[in-house]
């Protein structure tokens, strides 16, 4: 059972409605403030890059029940250059904006599962899910 | 919408109460730091109580006026950073070993006049 | 066919009993006969009995009534549930031994009585592993619920200070429970300074320290400073080896000298009265 709400992220205030939609879908299936501030989190760093790095793209969130256990999955995706290293832009500390390089490591420490998907000059999809203990 | 700035004596006091997208993170850098300059302020109290996340932008936003406020002559004091906030801020990686925090408004208040040394 | 059986079974009872607790205890656990006294043992032993002609002849209700009274029982007196099934097991084979030893069976029929048999006892061993299990789940469910409880209190000891004891292993799980008490109570109590006291945990390799220095650092976040008190010599020398560095925290190796060290960090002291009686 999978209900999808999505955000299409062109500016920067869709960054804001991004993690506004992830706290609510949060808030609602029943996650805990420290949950509810990861799950945020990690919604404002996958929506920046698209903003910073595709310039359009689109943000979903899915209510996930499997086997009884319920879930939340963030979907990031976008058609953008890319990203050519993987393993690299896993690292701890690897910046290309002047960040602070801990976005998508980052991500992966906040959330549960995490799955990144990327071919250049084609785009990236990146899913990562929380599930709620 | 601009955070207010206030002045109390030769402190500043920024409350953020809402939610910071990133126009207003850059904008209240900015107005600080101008701020800073007019009062010659020697401290600065940051509260960000209402605050429920951190993302890596606005943390390096918050580390960077921290910087330039040091840079500039004033010391910044963070009060009020939720436990989901920190435990966040945690395991995202993002270090602010060096910056000095306090449980609220007050004690912060208390930590900067220690620090200023009267 | 079952009257058959019935009636005979009925009719043997005391052979059939005394026979059937001399084959059972032969595979008792030596242990496990001496913790039961022998009064229990028999009485067990021939209520089970009763149970079974009860399973045979078919009064449901007080049969079902029964049946969970006894497993309970069972489970209550800490009898492997290896030990019951085989003796259920037992059961079969020697009222089918007699039945034939008696001549009621004839050789030709034996396998079809072995069988019927079989299949009366298999609900009865199917309630009683149910039992069993069932007990187990929720032993095991009320254990996690107590050692959640028990897995990071937060003491506020003085205005000010709180201490955290840890005991025991320390997972992802359990670490992710610890950071989130700790802060919260940091937040709740006020504290200035945390101890968090490692004395009862057995380990500190890496992993473990590394969600030490997390709490810490996100401690210092929330506004308050975090000490890491309890190493013992041994924990002293695994930190070292493994590399891993602390020199960021203050540590002391007792919660004595922790709390002396929190006291004078928001200044204060512990002071002896004189001249009181």
């Amino acid at each position: 059972m999978e209900i999808q709400s999505c955000v299409t992220i062109l500016n920067e205030w869709d960054i804001v409605a991004a993690r506004q939609l992830g706290r609510n879908v949060a808030k609602e299936l029943g996650f805990g403030t420290v949950d509810q501030a990861r799950i945020t989190t990690a919604i404002s760093e996958l929506a920046r890059n698209i903003y910073l790095y595709a310039g359009q793209g689109q943000l979903c969130i899915d209510r996930l029940n499997e086997q009884g256990k319920t879930g939340l999955r963030i979907i990031a995706i976008d058609e953008g250059p890319g990203i050519p290293d993987i393993r690299k832009v896993m690292e701890d500390g690897f910046s290309t904006s002047g960040g602070l390089g801990a976005g998508l490591p980052g991500v992966r420490r906040l959330m549960d599962d995490f799955n990144i998907d990327s071919n250049p000059g084609e785009g990236t999809d990146i899913r990562a899910t929380k599930w709620l203990r | 919408m601009r955070i207010p700035i206030l002045k109390l004596k030769d402190c500043l006091l920024v409350s953020i109460q809402w939610e910071l997208d990133d126009q207003t993170a850059l904008q209240f850098q900015e107005d600080l730091l101008k701020k800073i300059h007019e009062t010659n302020a020697r401290g600065v109290v940051i509260d960000i109580t209402s605050i429920d996340f951190i993302d890596s932008f606005i943390a390096k936003v918050l580390g960077d006026v921290i910087n330039m406020s040091r840079l500039m002559g004033a010391k910044v004091v963070i009060t009020g950073i939720q436990p989901a906030v920190a435990i966040t801020l945690v395991e995202l990686g993002i270090r602010l070993d060096d910056v000095m925090t306090a449980l609220d408004l007050e004690k912060g208040l208390e930590k900067l006049q220690q620090e200023l040394g009267d | 066919m079952h009257n058959e059986v019935i009636a005979h079974i009925k009719s043997r009872k005391s052979e059939l009993i005394e026979k059937w607790i001399d084959r059972v205890k032969e595979d008792a656990d030596e242990r496990m006969v001496n913790v039961v006294s022998e009064q229990v043992f028999q009485g067990t032993s021939y209520e089970f009995f009763d149970l079974i002609l009860l399973s045979l002849s078919e009064k449901d209700h007080e049969y079902k009534n029964k049946l969970q009274m006894f497993s309970e029982k069972v489970v209550r007196l800490g009898w492997p549930i290896t030990f019951v099934v085989s003796g259920l097991r037992k059961f079969i084979h020697l009222v089918h031994d007699d039945l034939i030893e008696q001549g009621v069976v004839s050789k030709e029929r034996e396998g079809e009585y072995l069988e019927s048999l079989d299949e009366w006892l298999a609900p009865l061993s199917n309630e009683i592993i149910h039992t069993y299990a069932s007990t187990w789940e929720k032993t095991v469910s009320l254990q996690k619920i107590a050692l959640q409880e028990l897995s990071a209190p937060l003491i506020p000891v003085v205005e000010h200070i709180s201490i955290m004891p840890l005991v025991g292993t320390i997972d992802t799980e359990r670490a992710r429970l610890i950071m989130e008490n700790l802060l919260d109570g940091v937040v709740s109590h006020r504290a200035e300074v945390v101890l968090i006291d490692i004395t009862g945990v057995p380990v500190v390799d890496t992993m473990v320290a590394h969600h030490v220095i997390q709490a810490a650092e996100a401690v210092h976040l929330v506004g308050a400073r975090c000490m890491l008190v309890g190493i013992r010599p041994e924990i002293a020398q695994t930190i070292v080896n493994l590399g891993i560095d602390l020199n960021k925290f203050i540590t002391t190796s007792t919660l004595r000298k922790g709390m002396e060290k929190a006291l004078e960090m928001t200044n204060r002291k512990i002071v002896e009265l004189e001249g009181v009686n």
